[in-house]
């Protein structure tokens, strides 16, 4: 044994906390938690949308909503799309990533003025994005949706908020590193590289008929695996073994696991085209790197999932509150591989093609990943940074139940929907009036779900926003909710 | 001795590593799909099916464009997809969504491409020439009346966007001849 030994602890495992963790952890406090209390609010904005888009839905038949242009179904979605994807998502791991990098590299954080300035600025250009989005001025790409202004102010607010961990990893006193910072690291500096170049040929410089298309699928699976998932691997990488006191199994492979990852998520993009009108070399590309996906994703499973099978692992994640939430995100994650690598084929990719099935598998990775990690992340996190407890036990429950709950009901309508929708569009004698009709079914399956979702959020925030404002913060930090 | 590879693979320390590779990790399929894509598809432009034929996509009317605008603002793509595809992907000619399957020169012309991702209203690239028998005004603003009923209605949006919009989704046909798809009659 060389060098691990010399480092004083295992491979496979972070590092554990010493004396000056505390520190590390003050210097955190005021980023960490405007980012986390904005990602809350986002959230809940995000999730009472997500009712609205179901009832929608649901009741367009002589419904509530007819007549309102504020709420046509596709302003809606499109909003609710981008408060859950820029302001809960990339809120919530510019805490996470930043407390994980700085936990890893014992960062001290001086300039925490400067990621605050960056955290102000991403959720005025965010809450400016969206209402122009209600307002009936958006784009004609999902997620690429905001007036062409917001781009460069949201690239410039990643920068100051979000760029931190890559400092972090900079300065660590010693030369070890763990998988989780790589992951983080490939994060944080994937994410401006992609967004800068998909509003450029999107936006600024439109590509040139159907390329639009090809770049903002490029754009989308980057987004996607490149942010989301990066990041819950990383939480994941570092939860699992540190709750557990235990090694990862055969972490060896983890490297091969990063730059798998790394080096095939940004093919995958295409594969979401197969059968669209873009030459068939880029169907194909993307549907062979989806398959290659199928490496990282067994690599992590073997380290994940291998670890929580020996010695009673599943069991003591069950009974720890953010282990209960981070396995089930690792479970999401290995399903959303698999998933995602099968029905890329050209026959599966056919036949669900157009249905809520790529609804399932994006939400997969988004929320039954990248969410149910950030939520268990959150329980780690919040007592060691505010010096409080949870302050009710019962809500931390029926935070796990409604969301775990609420979104297996919805993956369920998205899955076997979508392939029931598919087969009946795939049969042509089935009237198009028909195949919406037995869709319809599932829609209260969803509405249901969206209800429990945002029951699930509302018992968080109140739980977490309870917490915050008990605990004794000194006057310089916190408090920005 | 697992732990050795970690320890020793320099890659994993040094951050310069680090960042190049995941640089060429985003640049290479930026390049190897989005630009060649570009690079392949840029120059497409009008084109006759047979020699001497007329030049299609036909250029669009000026209440088309201004109509188009009305269908991103009012997020029409999140419903209705504009594309057909191949027999044997699934149902689309059968169905009679289109004659022939939908080729990239078909939206050469576009300044926005809607392809769409979800098809939970019907497709709409050929919507122009099957909707001469519909009152397209009636199923936007009553869509109950002209058995959509399913459909959103759009009474709120006034009556020149309106009627852009019907301008527009009048427009969308691909039932001509071009030198990829030859309509086999």
């Amino acid at each position: 044994m060389t060098q691990d030994n010399r480092s004083g602890r295992p491979q496979g495992r972070p590092p554990e906390g010493d004396g000056r963790v505390s520190r590390v952890e003050a210097s955190l406090r005021g980023p960490f938690l405007l980012f986390f209390v904005s990602a809350v609010v986002w959230l809940l904005a995000a999730s009472v949308l997500g009712v609205l888009a179901a009832l929608d839905l649901g009741s367009l038949q002589g419904g509530f909503f007819r007549d309102c242009p504020w709420f046509t179904p596709g302003r809606v979605a499109a909003a609710r799309q981008d408060l859950f994807v820029y302001g809960w998502g990339f809120n919530a791991f510019f805490a996470l990533n930043l407390w994980l990098l700085a936990q890893l590299g014992r960062f001290e954080f001086r300039n925490g003025w400067l990621a605050q300035l960056g955290g102000v600025a991403w959720n005025l250009a965010l809450t400016y994005g969206v209402a122009r989005v209600f307002a009936g001025e958006m784009g004609a790409f999902r997620l690429l949706d905001f007036p062409r202004e917001v781009g460069p102010v949201l690239a410039v607010a990643f920068l100051l908020a979000g760029f931190w961990p890559i400092v972090a990893f900079a300065r660590r006193p010693t030369g070890h590193t763990f998988a989780s910072q790589w992951f983080v690291v490939g994060a944080s500096f994937a994410f401006p590289l992609i967004y800068l170049l998909a509003q450029l040929l999107v936006l600024w410089q439109p590509a040139s008929g159907v390329v639009q298309a090809v770049a903002h699928s490029w754009f989308v699976a980057n987004l996607l695996q490149l942010w989301f998932g990066a990041s819950a691997l990383a939480a994941i990488y570092y939860f699992l073994p540190k709750v557990l006191e235990r090694t990862l199994s055969a972490y060896y492979l983890a490297p091969v696991a990063f730059w798998t990852f790394f080096l095939f998520a940004g093919w995958t993009g295409p594969a979401a085209l197969v059968g669209s009108p873009v030459p068939l070399w880029l169907q194909s590309t993307g549907v062979v790197a989806a398959a290659m996906m199928l490496i990282p994703v067994v690599i992590v499973a073997i380290n994940v999932h291998g670890t929580l099978f020996s010695q009673g692992g599943w069991a003591r994640a069950w009974n720890d509150t953010t282990l209960r939430f981070v396995s089930f995100g690792a479970v999401a994650f290995t399903l959303a591989g698999v998933l995602g690598s099968v029905f890329a084929f050209r026959s599966g990719s056919a036949l669900v093609r157009f249905t809520s099935f790529a609804t399932g598998l994006e939400q997969l990775l988004v929320y039954g990943c990248a969410t149910m990690v950030v939520f268990g992340a959150s329980y780690f996190i919040l007592p060691r940074l505010t010096g409080a407890l949870w302050p009710s036990a019962k809500l931390v429950h029926a935070h796990f139940w409604a969301t775990a709950l609420g979104f297996a009901g919805a993956l369920v309508a998205w899955l076997v929907g979508g392939w029931q929708t598919g087969q009946l569009l795939a049969n042509p004698a089935v009237a198009s009036a028909d195949v919406l009709r037995a869709e319809s079914s599932w829609f209260l399956v969803l509405t249901i779900s969206a209800v429990l979702l945002l029951v699930g959020h509302v018992a968080f925030a109140l739980n977490a926003f309870g917490m915050i404002l008990k605990s004794s913060a000194p006057a310089d930090a916190g408090r920005h909710d | 001795m697992p732990a050795v590879t970690t320890n020793r693979t320099p890659t994993m320390k040094n951050l310069n590593t680090l960042l190049a590779g995941v640089f060429l990790a985003v640049a290479l399929p930026f390049g190897a799909l989005v630009l060649s894509g570009q690079a392949q598809l840029g120059g497409l432009g009008r084109a006759a099916g047979e020699e001497g034929g007329a030049l299609f996509p036909a250029r669009e009317p000026g209440q088309a464009i201004q109509g188009r605008a009305v269908y991103v603002s009012l997020g029409c793509v999140s419903c209705h997809t504009q594309q057909v595809r191949p027999a044997g992907q699934g149902s689309d000619i059968a169905r009679g969504l289109g004659v022939r399957p939908s080729v990239a020169r078909d939206y050469a012309l576009q300044p926005q491409v809607l392809l769409g991702e979800r098809r939970l209203g019907p497709d709409l690239a050929n919507y122009g020439a099957r909707s001469s028998k519909i009152n397209v005004e009636t199923l936007l603003t009553d869509p109950a009346s002209s058995g959509a009923a399913w459909h959103p209605s759009y009474r709120f949006v006034d009556a020149a966007q309106r009627a852009a919009l019907v301008a527009y989704l009048k427009s969308l046909r691909q039932d001509y001849p071009s030198p990829e798809a030859k309509l086999k009659k």
